[in-house]
Formats: structure tokens, sequence, C-alpha cells
């Protein structure tokens, strides 16, 4: 016995060694075998508590890449909701385009047909009084002079000047354009920029008559001819009376967060130069 | 700062570096970008860097313990913990083989550049690096089927491996420190 203790002594490192390798091998040989390990494996709780700390993490250095994926997402179903949102529904019209539909009679018609492209904003201002924001897609895109642009939220702007690569943008905070605006019941207006705050637009003498409430939407109209309709602007968030005449001044507070503006997309309207032509002749006689 | 402290740190340390960082990086062989697909390994550094007096018995222990914790994270049960054992196991002998006095003369000190110099260091962790990396390799696959590509693979991890090695000693170990 004395012997045998001796010998466990002497090689006790040895012994420690054969029997932590043979405690591995069983280990390895364990998760071979058996479907679910549960000793050693990522599924145990204090592993799994550190890797969803560290895919927590990981979220965020994907939130990029997320955001474009949506982002392309976002502009393929605008473009599906753009083609049913423009059907015309009047009857024997002479039309451009005609949809395919399950039955002979074609009397759907699609009109006014909006690309959409992405745009990644590079530059931004929001403090002058023309506010420019550069974007990422020029002429090589087939971005061109006049398009309009909005975000996610809202209206943005028009595109102004245009390079290969890269864009300039004339935003709504600006008092070199206005915008023609409805409110929900109808009544139309354009909107101007205060020069002072991105925060406040101003819908001038309204007439007394419209009823208005805090919080109501304002939209573009295609009157204008430079933005598609239906676009928020913002909502109303005071209403001024002036005492004399009873028109009404509205404060709106616009859709796009243009301080944190970061992707934009970019409308061609297909239509636009068509309309054009026949809307400046009468003009030039 | 009291050695216990500093070699709970370091273990915290490298498994952080191994399982998050090293463990993402897959490389891949330049000319078969299908196969040999090898990790940079990094975590053995820990019983690497013990001190010179560690009993044997507390090494194989250690040892075991780090190859669970990075087994339990690349759910791999048992195969690092293989390895690392049997380096823990050897490295007393090669640091004999290697020191010019005892082990034991060297008190409060630990396997370093400075303490070494670089050649002996480097065969000393170049020596436990592959053995550990052909060990790990060859359990890995439990064949010698395809012998050109597991010696491929361990090469080629040994290289990167040894890489990250002398990077974390030139930027986490003190160079000028006073022998205490």
């Amino acid at each position: 016995m004395r012997n045998f203790i001796l010998i466990i002594r002497r090689f006790f490192n040895l012994i420690l060694f054969a029997g932590l390798e043979i405690l591995c091998l069983v280990l390895i040989s364990h998760a071979h075998n058996l479907q679910g390990d549960e000793i050693v494996s990522s599924a145990n709780t204090a592993v799994g508590i550190l890797y969803e700390k560290k895919s927590d993490m990981d979220k965020y250095f994907g939130l990029g890449r997320m955001n474009d994926s949506l982002l392309n997402e976002n502009m393929r179903l605008r473009k599906i909701v753009d083609q049913y949102r423009t059907v015309d529904t009047l009857k024997d019209m002479p039309v451009r385009r005609e949809l395919a539909t399950s039955d002979t009679t074609t009397h759907v018609v699609k009109y006014a047909d909006y690309v959409y492209r992405t745009a990644r904003v590079i530059n931004n201002s929001v403090d002058g009084v023309n506010n420019y924001i550069t974007i990422n897609r020029g002429t090589k895109d087939g971005i061109v002079k006049g398009m309009s642009v909005i975000s996610g939220t809202g209206l943005v702007g028009r595109v102004e000047y245009v390079t290969a690569h890269f864009a300039s943008i004339l935003s709504i905070l600006s008092n070199k354009q206005q915008v023609s605006a409805k409110l929900k019941d109808g009544t139309f207006k354009s909107t101007v920029w205060d020069n002072e705050r991105p925060e406040v637009f101003l819908m001038k003498d309204m007439p007394p008559e419209a009823k208005i409430k805090k919080g109501d939407s304002v939209f573009t109209t295609s009157f204008g001819n430079t933005f598609p309709p239906d676009v928020l602007i913002g909502t109303v968030n005071v209403i001024e009376i002036n005492k004399k005449n009873g028109k009404q001044q509205l404060y709106l507070k616009p859709a796009t967060n243009f301080r944190s503006l970061q992707y934009v997309y970019v409308l061609e309207n297909l239509m636009d130069a068509e309309r054009k032509q026949l809307e400046e002749v009468p003009v030039k006689k | 700062m009291n050695v216990y402290i500093k070699n709970i740190l370091r273990f915290c340390i490298i498994v952080i570096l191994q399982v998050f960082i090293l463990q993402r990086i897959t490389l891949h062989w330049f000319t078969e970008p299908a196969g040999a697909l090898f990790i940079p390994f990094i975590y053995p550094l820990f019983i690497l860097l013990l001190p010179f007096e560690t009993p044997v018995w507390l090494l194989l222990i250690l040892g075991f313990i780090l190859g669970v914790t990075v087994d339990s994270f690349m759910t791999t049960a048992g195969m690092h913990a293989c390895a690392t054992v049997l380096i823990a196991y050897l490295r007393t002998n090669v640091l004999n083989a290697l020191m010019p006095r005892n082990l034991s003369e060297y008190i409060n000190q630990q396997p370093s550049i400075k303490n070494m110099g670089w050649m002996p260091f480097l065969v000393y962790s170049g020596f436990l690096i592959i053995l550990h990396h052909l060990v790990f390799f060859t359990i890995e696959s439990w064949s010698f089927v395809s012998f050109g590509s597991l010696m491929l693979k361990v090469g080629a991890s040994f290289v990167t491996s040894m890489l990250f090695i002398i990077v974390y000693i030139l930027l986490f170990t003190r160079q000028n420190v006073s022998r205490a």
C-alpha cells in the first residue's frame, strides 16, 4: 500500500496528464456520438449569454448594411405601390400604356410613372438661406437636373446641379422655391420657409373658411409640376389667425428631419418632359 | 500587480481575443479557395506565459480549464483541451532544456523575450505551438487520409499564430520591466 502511494506521488503529474487527456477524449467521443451534447457546447448558459452580448454588439456594426438593404427594399415596394396608385380608371381614353388584365377588356390605364433611385447624403446644410444637400449619385446613375427628392418620411427637395458622380439638391429649406401644398380638404396654397429654423414652414393667407386643426397633414400637389403629388410635407403645428381679415397663417412641422438626413430617394418622372412640352407652348406665344 | 490577478486578467483577454476576434478570421490558402481553411490560435500563449516556477499539476489543470473554455465557445468538445493539456505537460521539459539555470531559480518571473532572449523564446513558443496545432488538427480531422492538406493547414495556421503571438507580446507585455 505504501509503495502504491509512493508510486502515485512520484508519477502524479503523469497520471494527472493521462487522466485529463482521457477526459478530453471522452468528451470528444461523446460529442461525436450524441446529438445534444449538453456539457461542452455553445448552447450552455454562460457561453450563451456572452454570445448574445457579442451579437448585440455586432448588430451595431451591421446597421449600415441593414439600412442599405431596407432602403433598396423600400424602393422596390414604392415602385409597386406607385403602379397601383397611378391607375386611371376612366374608360376609352387614348392612352399610353395598357395594364395587362385577366379579362380582355383593357380599360385600366397607367400613366405618371416614377422611377425611384436611392442615394446616400454625403453633405448637408440647414443653416443657410438656400440649403443644399449633396448625394453620392450623379449623371452616371441617371440623375438629371430637376428631379424631385424625397426621404423615407417626406419631401426633401429638387436636384439642382449634377456632376458625373454627385448631385446637389436644393432642399425645400430655401427661399428660392415654393412648394405647392394642399390640406386634406383640398385647400391648396404654397408653403414657404421661414428662413431661420429647419423645423418651421409657413403657409400664409389660408382662407378663413378652411377648417384646419392642429396636427393636420399637408401634402404636395402635382400643380407645381416639380414634385410628385401626395408626398407628405409636414403637419400643422401652430395656427395663427389674422384679426383684421380672418386669414389663417399655419406653422408646419416638416415631415423630414433635415438635421439627421442620411438616405434619400431621387424620383424620375417619366412623363415630365411630355407634360412640360404641353404646358410651356401657350406661354411662349 | 499581483501575479494571480495578472494571470486571471490575461486569461480573460486572451480568451476574448481568441473567441470573439481571431475565430472570425478564417483564412484561405491562396491557391485553394475552397480547401485548407485555417484559424490563427493565440490562446496557448496563456500557458506559455505562466511564471517559471508554476508546478506541473497546476499547469495541467489550467490548461484543461483554458481548453474547455475555448471548446465551449467553439463547440469542439474537448479538442482544444486535449491539445492544450499536452503542451501544458511538455512546457516544463522544454523550458528546462532551453534555460541555462534550474527553473526554480527564476523567482517571480515569466517566460518573455527579455528573460530568455529572442531566439530561445521563439524556439520555445514555436515548438509548443506547432505541437498544439499538430494535435489539434489531427484530432479535428481524425484521420491521416488527406495528410498533405493536414500538414498545409498546420503549417499555415502555425505561421499566422506565431505572427499574432509575437504581435501580442510586443503589444501587451512591458519590454523594460524591472526584475522584481
